[in-house]
């Protein structure tokens, strides 16, 4: 059935009522509410996510101010001081070391261990910590809500969310742990021993150099005399000074 | 071999000395340099064949070594060591580095028993792939390599721990069997054998091929298969820098016979990105399987002095006909501290406790779990996917309570068995029937997979598997496979040994053929 003029008529009229009197100011001021509030979450998100955040004391090549707070934060709580190893997160340069392994990894890898970090520093929007301010950055919060965070990834029932904790813990922990002062602590620090030139020696210079420079002749060749090591023995020059 | 004698000296290339485009042509190109294709390169050029082995990463030296976990995986492992499956999450590692895994693999070599060639047989139509005719391919790279025992005087008290407890519950144990001569006990093994003990492929096969004429390059990464009609012609690629993979210079070698030994991730890649190429039979890239490892620590009363001992020292192969093979563990201290439960001064306390700890683990037969692997646009890195089959859990489940059964008959006081829903820590034996009582999901297990196999698997159907029993593809009769993929279920025990043996009967096929 075709509309006959007058319907066409009457809706017509609707729409230009519509129109020219209460939608436009309903339109304007709707418009400017939703720029508002567009402006304020997006100042808020940029806010949140990059500013705010104390200058490092030194520079870094990868990590950003972001990051090393974070890093800092997590660190103390994950290894806090006055525990059984005299080392705590905050002076074992976790941030020091994020930036060489972040370094090392592939552009995607490295990526997705940033969104790692910004994800644990910006989750306690979802997943407050308990207490006044606990949807703060992570690293904003206090030293118990800190304690808070952690453990509610630990032992989350989701699946993903302990995965992500087991992530993060193992790069806190790779960086803790590999430091000299912790590895002597333990009485766990390579040792320093030679080692034997062997004919693969005479083929391979240094990763990036020339065979030319290869210094060893056939002269220099020996092998392993199968000593057992003795675990009491000098450490690694590497393993020796306080810093990593 | 009359070639061997008369074989002009090879030589090895290296990053920096690619300053342009090149062509080469050769008898025999290999592609990888793990145990299966450095076997390979040095029985073809040992026989006079013009060999040319590639290798995507560098060789390292002692001095490159890095000592501290992370960073050694980040240079020596692909994708930073970070590489995992989807599906069933499982972290799993390849190298990449001249000699393949075997640079930073513990150099276990076990023969598995004949009830897993009985079950390839009869599994996959194969005939001549048994102990008895593998036996001499064995025993021939256990004599190059110099494969014996752990001698008692480099265990360490974590390995030898290990054999106490499995003697006190009756259960069989023995030394592991290494490709290792001198071994002075620095648990290195992992991030690189500083003291040159282990045979690993770059300073042992790989010089060897050297010296029968075989050119290794280094840094050059492998893209592409080339063919015409029915046969394979060569590969191309371009070089790649190292640790950044940064591409460069192009190059083709062209050759009579290629043999693919890329590992089992990037072989099935490889021939995806050549166009699908030998797949007639679909395989390619299916059947993903892994020995998913699990790891747990007991801390003793006395010290335990963990650096100090063979890297893994000690095994059992009592329960392999559960599913499970149990092994003494070292790695860097860091990388085992991962699994430790916890965070704050509790964590901190069980650090401290380090010098008194002992790291066992079991590789489980996981026959059911599957999974695949696929190339990836832009990138040679692959993408995994993998599902812990529910009937495969109950194996980690025993194994796990097993371990800790082994633990506390050791003499231990704590056990950390690192699983989701059971208490962090077990401080005895009926502590630890909660591991087969309680619900364990596989989500809830902390698991590895570093041995990977079945990819590109032989059958002696040509529409069931991609290659027959001596690795040459169904499809092309001048192209092989010489690495894990070609398993055509995952072995029971460690796998480099196995490989290796059929890269040695390989070797001899590819003679008798041309």
């Amino acid at each position: 059935m075709v509309a006959g003029p007058a319907v066409f008529g009457r809706r017509a009229g609707l729409r230009q009522d519509h129109r020219f009197e209460s939608r436009p100011e309903r339109l304007c001021y709707g418009r400017v509410v939703f720029w508002i509030l567009l402006a304020t979450f997006l100042a808020y998100t940029i806010w949140r996510i990059f500013l705010g955040y104390p200058q490092p004391r030194r520079a870094y090549r990868i990590v950003a101010p972001r990051e090393v707070a974070f890093l800092e934060a997590a660190g103390e709580a994950t290894f806090p001081a006055g525990g059984a190893i005299p080392l705590s997160g905050r002076d074992a340069d976790l941030p020091g070391y994020a930036d060489g392994f972040l370094e090392s990894l592939p552009r995607h890898l490295r990526l997705q261990v940033r969104a790692m970090l910004m994800l644990f520093e910006q989750a306690t929007i979802f997943f407050p910590a308990p207490g006044r301010g606990g949807r703060r950055r992570f690293s904003s919060l206090s030293e118990e809500q800190r304690v808070a965070v952690l453990d509610g990834w630990s032992r989350s029932r989701l699946f993903l969310r302990r995965l992500a904790f087991t992530a993060l813990r193992a790069v806190l922990t790779m960086g803790y742990l590999g430091h000299p002062i912790a590895m002597r602590h333990l009485r766990l620090a390579p040792l320093d021993f030679p080692s034997p030139i062997v004919e693969a020696d005479l083929l391979y210079p240094a990763i990036g150099a020339r065979k030319d420079s290869i210094n060893w002749t056939e002269a220099d060749l020996c092998e392993s005399d199968g000593t057992p090591l003795d675990p009491n023995g000098p450490i690694h020059p590497s393993f020796r000074g306080d810093e990593r | 071999m009359a070639g061997a004698a008369e074989a002009t000296r090879g030589e090895v290339r290296v990053f920096a000395e690619y300053d342009r485009d090149f062509e080469e042509e050769t008898d025999v190109v290999v592609v990888g340099s793990g145990p299966c294709g450095a076997v390979v390169a040095h029985q073809l050029a040992q026989a006079g064949r013009r060999v040319v082995l590639l290798e995507e990463g560098p060789p390292f030296i002692p001095s490159e070594f890095e000592l501290e976990g992370s960073k050694s995986m980040s240079r020596t492992m692909r994708e930073g060591g970070l590489r995992s499956t989807r599906g069933s999450i499982l972290p799993t590692m390849q190298a990449i580095a001249l000699g393949g895994g075997s640079l930073v693999n513990s150099a276990i070599c076990v023969r598995p028993p004949e009830a897993v060639f009985q079950r390839w047989a009869t599994g996959f139509d194969l005939e001549i792939t048994n102990r008895e005719t593998l036996d001499r391919h064995y025993d021939e790279v256990a004599d190059f390599l110099g494969i014996a025992p752990t001698p008692e005087e480099v265990q360490g008290r974590r390995n030898t721990l290990f054999r106490d407890g499995c003697d006190a519950l009756g259960y069989g144990s023995e030394p592991i069997a290494r490709n290792v001569r001198n071994c002075r006990g620095s648990g290195e093994c992992f991030t690189g054998c500083r003291n040159r003990a282990k045979q690993s492929m770059d300073i042992s096969y790989i010089p060897a091929a050297i010296r029968h004429g075989a050119r290794v390059l280094t840094s050059v990464q492998v893209q592409e298969v080339l063919r015409e009609g029915s046969r394979v012609t060569g590969v191309t690629g371009r070089v790649a820098e190292p640790f950044s993979g940064r591409l460069g210079h192009r190059f083709t070698v062209r050759a009579k016979t290629v043999v693919l030994a890329a590992g089992c991730m990037a072989t099935p890649v490889l021939l995806q990105r050549s166009g699908n190429l030998a797949n007639r039979s679909g395989q390619v890239g299916e059947n993903l399987q892994f020995h998913p490892g699990v790891a747990i620590a007991g801390f003793f009363p006395e010290p335990t002095t963990p650096q100090f001992g063979a890297t893994q020292g000690y095994q059992s192969l009592h329960f392999l006909d559960e599913g499970f093979k149990l092994e003494t563990l070292w790695a860097p201290p860091a990388v085992m501290a991962v699994r430790m439960p916890g965070f704050g001064h509790p964590l901190q306390e069980i650090f401290a406790d380090f010098p008194n700890m002992a790291v066992w683990d079991a590789i489980a037969s996981t026959h059911k779990s599957l999974g695949r692997v696929r190339a990836r646009r832009g990138t040679l890195d692959p993408a995994l996917t993998w599902h812990m089959h529910p009937d495969d859990v109950p194996i980690l489940k025993r194994a796990l309570f097993v371990l800790t059964e082994i633990y506390f008959a050791a003499g231990a006081t704590k056990v950390t068995p690192g699983v989701n829903g059971v208490p962090e820590i077990l401080y005895s034996r009926d502590e630890a029937d909660v591991l087969l009582n309680h619900p364990i999901q596989a989500s809830d297990l902390v698991c590895g997979g570093n041995h990977a196999f079945c990819t590109t698997r032989m059958h002696g159907d040509p529409a069931r598997g991609v290659v027959d029993e001596y690795g040459r593809c169904h499809d092309f009769d001048n192209l092989y496979i010489a690495d894990t993929g070609i398993f055509p279920q995952c072995p029971s025990v460690n796998p480099m040994f196995t490989g290796m043996a059929l890269a040695h009967r390989q070797a001899e096929a590819i003679l008798d053929r041309t």
